[in-house]
């Protein structure tokens, strides 16, 4: 296990987008950021990230979707990524319940800045 | 008192009686004179033309009288039959040709098919006969459900309105979905274990957990009388409030989604303002950073306001779910109290943190904890005066946790101290002077409440006030935490989510 390093934002507001993009690169981090699901699925499994940022309301393919796609039941398409959703909407128990069987965290955007996601991101280690 | 023709009958066919007498009486004098003046003998004019116009004209009458009184009167006895109040009159029989040659038999079914729920036909209602059907009847017309159980806890009976399925084995299953610790079950063991008659009361119970089909909600009255008799222990009784409910579940909706867009701009003002702030910060002067200061404490505190809105929405719709975990109360302070410290800081006020690690831990929803104290801080600064302190302080009070905030401000009149922790209460002199919602004090009462604690205040006017707050110990608690609770081990709550703990996760 090591230090996060790189790190896909899937993100369609490009307000929110170039403000972790440009706040992870200040930081030193990788990043890639795309603004659809179906690229988004794309690309995470095209390339081995240490981690995802997941937006939920994404045009055409939601975030629960793109996570499906990602980690199928007992099929998991990118073991190597941690995955940390990032949305507005608040939980009720059920889709909080089906986010915990696939995803490492669940954040809401309005409460975490910029800074707090990167204290975040700095105490997480890789999968291996 | 329901009418029937016959009452009136009597009365009718008489005045129809002397009117036609009257009729034939004027015919005859007519006719008499207009003979008697073309020459015939009295007695030739009564044997030939008056007495058979008399016999035909009478008989006539009474065949008239037949044909519009007796259909009058079948109506008349079948809308006494089927009127609500207790009459004795006997049903009209309409069977046969006749009957439905002449239409009657169709005029009655449809006053029976009006009168009926369902609107269908029947030319035969069926009548209880017997007292038990009379029973079942009327169980089954009331519109709410009655559900019986027997000591052991069994149903051996549920209406056709009750939310109850039949399973494999045949048994019946009570379809309510109850919240938390408040459920059937939990008071039914309270009752057997103390009460000899006990009763209580729900609102808002679902039949049915959200998206899936037919759901609805209901209140619920049960009753319970240890060996009650019949073998009836339990009465439950649900009332379909669906619709009531539906303006408010909508309501939700519209406040969900309200609040999600409001956290957009929340996001990107809090974001590009960390952003702005580390990268000028080199170059920023002291006022300057003042002013991104203002700025950062606003923001915070309107996404505060945000989460109170929506959790008083969910509370008030009984959606507030919380998720207890073993905390301690110090972790919990320390990931706000970077927002809080610079809360003061910018209202020049300052803050005396008191609290010992070495507190015992509670059972806490960290994520809702931190917006109670984030609310009662917030009042303490608002209400406080410049440059005044503002005291945290957290101790073992028992078996609980006590954490009071302590203000030296304008303290809080006698007369209004009970509405604090009213719904969009706003303090006396906060109207015009201080901004806020009128919401924080009522989720926070909420908050620590659905924590098994206690809220309060003590205030003293001119002197300043203390809002504390306690929780219970964990260890008193976990026992039936760990039985309700099917948390994963390996979930971090945070002040803003959650997060898996990767010590335990795929470790």
């Amino acid at each position: 296990m090591s230090a996060i390093k790189t790190i896909l934002i899937i993100e369609d507001d490009r307000f929110i987008g170039e403000m972790y993009v440009r706040s992870l690169q200040q930081a030193d981090f990788d990043v890639t950021w795309i603004t659809n699901g179906a690229d988004g699925v794309k690309a995470a499994t095209d390339k081995q990230y240490d981690l995802l940022l997941l937006d939920v309301m994404l045009p055409e393919q939601q975030g629960t979707e793109v996570l499906r796609k990602l980690r199928p039941d007992n099929d998991d398409k990118i073991p190597k990524s941690r995955v940390i959703v990032l949305t507005n909407f608040d939980q009720d128990d059920e889709s909080r319940a089906a986010m915990q069987a696939r995803a490492d965290g669940y954040l809401i955007k309005a409460d975490i800045t910029p800074r707090k996601l990167i204290e975040l991101i700095k105490s997480m280690q890789t999968v291996e | 008192m329901a009418i029937r023709i016959a009452d009136y009958y009597p009365r009718l066919r008489q005045r129809i009686i002397a009117f036609s007498v009257a009729m034939q009486v004027v015919t005859i004098v007519v006719l008499t004179t207009l003979l008697l003046f073309s020459g015939f003998d009295v007695l030739t004019l009564i044997v030939y033309i008056i007495i058979p116009v008399l016999v035909l004209q009478a008989f006539t009458h009474v065949i008239i009288l037949k044909y519009i009184l007796g259909p009058l009167d079948i109506l008349s006895r079948a809308i006494a039959h089927i009127s609500p109040e207790t009459n004795d009159v006997i049903p009209p029989n309409v069977n046969g040709t006749y009957f439905e040659k002449t239409g009657i038999k169709a005029m009655v079914d449809t006053v029976y098919s009006l009168a009926s729920k369902d609107g269908q036909t029947s030319s035969t209602p069926s009548v209880p006969q017997t007292p038990q059907e009379l029973t079942n009847a009327i169980l089954n017309t009331i519109p709410v459900g009655i559900i019986a159980l027997n000591e052991k806890r069994k149903v051996i009976y549920a209406n056709e309105f009750a939310p109850v399925t039949k399973d494999s084995k045949g048994e019946i299953l009570i379809n309510l979905v109850f919240q938390g610790d408040d459920s059937l079950d939990t008071w039914l063991a309270g009752s057997e274990k103390n009460s000899v008659n006990n009763d209580h009361n729900w609102s808002r119970v679902q039949t049915a957990l959200p998206d899936e089909p037919n759901r609805k909600l209901c209140d619920v009255i049960a009753t319970y009388h240890k060996k009650g008799s019949g073998g009836v222990e339990t009465m439950i009784v649900t009332v379909d409030r669906t619709a009531h409910y539906a303006t408010d579940e909508e309501d939700m909706d519209f406040i969900a989604l309200a609040a999600h867009e409001l956290r957009g701009p929340i996001t990107v003002i809090r974001g590009y303002l960390d952003v702005l702030n580390n990268e000028l910060q080199p170059h920023l002067q002291d006022d300057q950073v003042e002013l991104f200061k203002r700025l950062s404490v606003s923001a915070t505190r309107l996404s505060g306001y945000v989460s109170n809105i929506l959790n008083v929405s969910r509370y008030d719709r009984r959606h507030l779910r919380l998720h207890l975990h073993e905390e301690n109360l110090s972790d919990v302070y320390a990931s706000v109290a970077d927002d809080l410290a610079l809360r003061a800081s910018t209202q020049n006020r300052l803050l005396s943190v008191i609290i010992p690690d070495n507190l015992p831990t509670v059972a806490a929803d960290r994520n809702s904890l931190t917006e109670v104290i984030a609310n009662l801080v917030d009042n303490a600064i608002k209400y406080s005066n410049e440059g005044g302190t503002v005291e945290i302080i957290a101790q073992q009070d028992g078996n609980s946790v006590t954490f009071s905030v302590t203000d030296h401000g304008i303290g809080i009149p006698s007369s209004v101290v009970g509405h604090l922790f009213s719904k969009f209460y706003r303090s006396h002199r906060s109207k015009q002077n201080v901004s806020g919602t009128g919401l924080g004090l009522y989720i926070s009462k909420a908050i620590i409440e659905s924590h098994g604690g206690t809220i309060g205040v003590s205030s003293s006017e001119g002197h300043g006030s203390t809002f504390r707050f306690s929780l219970p110990i964990y260890s008193t608690v976990a026992d039936k935490l760990k039985g309700s609770d099917n948390r994963n081990e390996g979930i971090m709550e945070t002040s803003n989510g959650w997060i898996k703990n990767h010590s335990m996760y795929r470790g």
